[in-house]
């Protein structure tokens, strides 16, 4: 079987050696390495493209020691992964159209909401929700500008992940 | 060290305290005797040459409220400026309030000092939020040292922590907690499920906000101090008007709870990079090194070598914020021996 993934590596001496250690240690062959430098993801990391061959057995070792390493695998076979994005808003949030508010987050390529809770407090204005939005790799940083757009023009408190 | 202590409120009380306790110490270890020429305060000033006696000033200013009335040495309605010239020193400890509009007392006083040669170390925000550039270029073209460990993150190193001992290594951004009231007023809404104002109240009366706690709730005192950060650390050429900020007084107990539930605090998060000057409510995660409560600071320094270092301490009080005072008289006295 074989296995084509990305994963991010700091550009620094060693990143990538550190990478493709386990994949040999582990039993699994490896095809390809492409290596370009010049390209930067979201992050500022460098993407790089592997491809491995091996039993299922083997590639689910060898992607459960990358995790645990602190590699980040942004794709596999094709499939961009998606990482979660959590913002709470603080706000007249039912009263300002809360569809509307999911509508313009989900209109980006890519990018769903997953979750929505509300909390209503005792005075209406100072509702709060927190959104829980699926991303692909690499859509953070459109995510969180978006909500702060629609925070701005519907006068809520947005508060993002650090 | 003939010092001349400007302020004698919380933290120009510690500066005296902490003189008296380490008077024995700092001889022997360093050689140095913190000798307090003149002390100031909102009555007038104690002045005397052959040095004024810490526990005495304290009494006095604790009962009668006035360091005027030291015995002998106490005069009353002096300007700070004048009691400048009114006596030989080496080294001004700038401790008067924090004044955002324009910096003074703060600003005449410490262009006065650098004027006249003298070293300065100061615990006050408002000039350098202000004037940052200004006064730092000042201090050089007078060759002497102007330090303000105690301006950020009260006991909690981080200037000289990030000059002295990171030396060599590119300080890329900082994100840090660099207000201890918010902190305190987060942190209990969390543990508590209290409302902001019921929590504001409960700081108020055990002293930890001010009667006006704008200031602080609304970001600006950590504005401030992101200022002198990017400064000073950084190296980015920025005042207070530069800073996004956004205080925490529309957090509700909603709020946190939501947060709460997803593994997440709110914290007022101060960020200092080339690309983003902000003071905002930000998710922290439960279990990440920003996760300190109570009146503690902390800030996380991004570097090219040493990768993520993170320091924690006490970001106000008395004698807390005095030993960062200390701090950088020693590193002075070092300086020039």
């Amino acid at each position: 079987m074989r296995l084509n993934m990305v994963i991010e590596l700091l550009d620094v001496p060693g990143q990538l050696l550190a990478a493709l250690e386990p994949i040999g240690t582990l039993g699994a062959n490896l095809v390809t390495v492409i290596h370009q430098r010049e390209i930067k993801t979201e992050r500022g990391l460098i993407p790089v493209q592997i491809t491995i061959e091996g039993d299922t057995e083997t590639l689910d070792l060898v992607m459960n020691k990358l995790n645990e390493l602190g590699f980040r695998v942004i794709e596999v076979d094709g499939n961009i992964l998606k990482e979660t994005i959590n913002t709470i808003l603080i706000g007249n949030i039912v009263d300002r159209d809360v569809k509307d508010t999911m509508d313009q987050i989900n209109q980006l390529k890519g990018v769903r909401v997953a979750d929505l809770s509300l909390k209503m407090s005792e005075e209406p204005l100072h509702s709060s929700a927190r959104i829980t939005v699926e991303a692909d790799f690499g859509k953070k940083k459109d995510v969180l500008a978006k909500i702060q757009n629609i925070g701005k023009s519907k006068d809520f408190l947005v508060i993002s992940e650090v | 060290m003939r010092i001349c202590l400007m302020g004698f409120g919380a933290v120009g009380q510690g500066v005296a305290k902490v003189i008296s306790l380490k008077n024995d110490y700092l001889k022997e270890h360093y050689g140095l005797e913190l000798k307090l020429v003149a002390v100031t305060d909102s009555s007038g000033a104690a002045i005397s040459q052959d040095g004024l006696d810490p526990d005495l000033l304290l009494k006095i200013k604790s009962e009668t409220g006035k360091v005027s009335n030291y015995p002998e040495a106490g005069i009353e309605n002096i300007d700070g400026i004048n009691v400048l010239d009114k006596v030989e020193y080496d080294t001004m400890v700038e401790v008067t309030p924090t004044n955002i509009q324009n910096g003074e007392p703060a600003k005449s006083l410490t262009i006065k000092a650098i004027n006249d040669k003298k070293d300065v170390v100061t615990s006050n925000k408002g000039h350098l939020a202000l004037f940052f550039r200004e006064l730092i270029e000042l201090s050089h073209q007078n060759g002497v040292e102007f330090k303000y460990e105690a301006s950020v993150g009260g006991a909690m190193p981080i200037l000289n922590f990030a000059q002295e001992t990171l030396p060599g290594n590119e300080i890329k951004s900082i994100l840090g907690i660099l207000n201890g009231t918010t902190n305190f007023i987060l942190s209990r809404m969390t543990i508590e499920g209290s409302s902001y104002e019921q929590t504001l109240q409960e700081a108020q009366q055990l002293g930890i906000a001010e009667t006006d706690p704008t200031q602080d709730v609304e970001g600006i005192d950590a504005a401030c101090k992101t200022v002198i950060l990017a400064n000073s650390i950084l190296g980015i050429d920025c005042t207070l008007k530069d800073v996004q900020v956004t205080g925490i007084s529309r957090i509700t107990s909603e709020a946190i709870d939501l947060a709460k539930k997803e593994g997440y605090l709110i914290k007022l998060m101060a960020e200092v990079s080339p690309d983003s000057l902000d003071v905002s409510p930000r998710l922290v995660k439960q279990d990440s090194p920003y996760a300190v409560d109570g009146t503690l600071n902390m800030a996380t320094l991004k570097t090219d070598l040493a990768d993520e270092v993170t320091v924690v301490g006490l970001g106000a009080g008395s004698v807390e914020t005095a030993s960062a005072i200390l701090s950088d008289l020693i590193n002075i006295w070092k300086s020039q021996k």
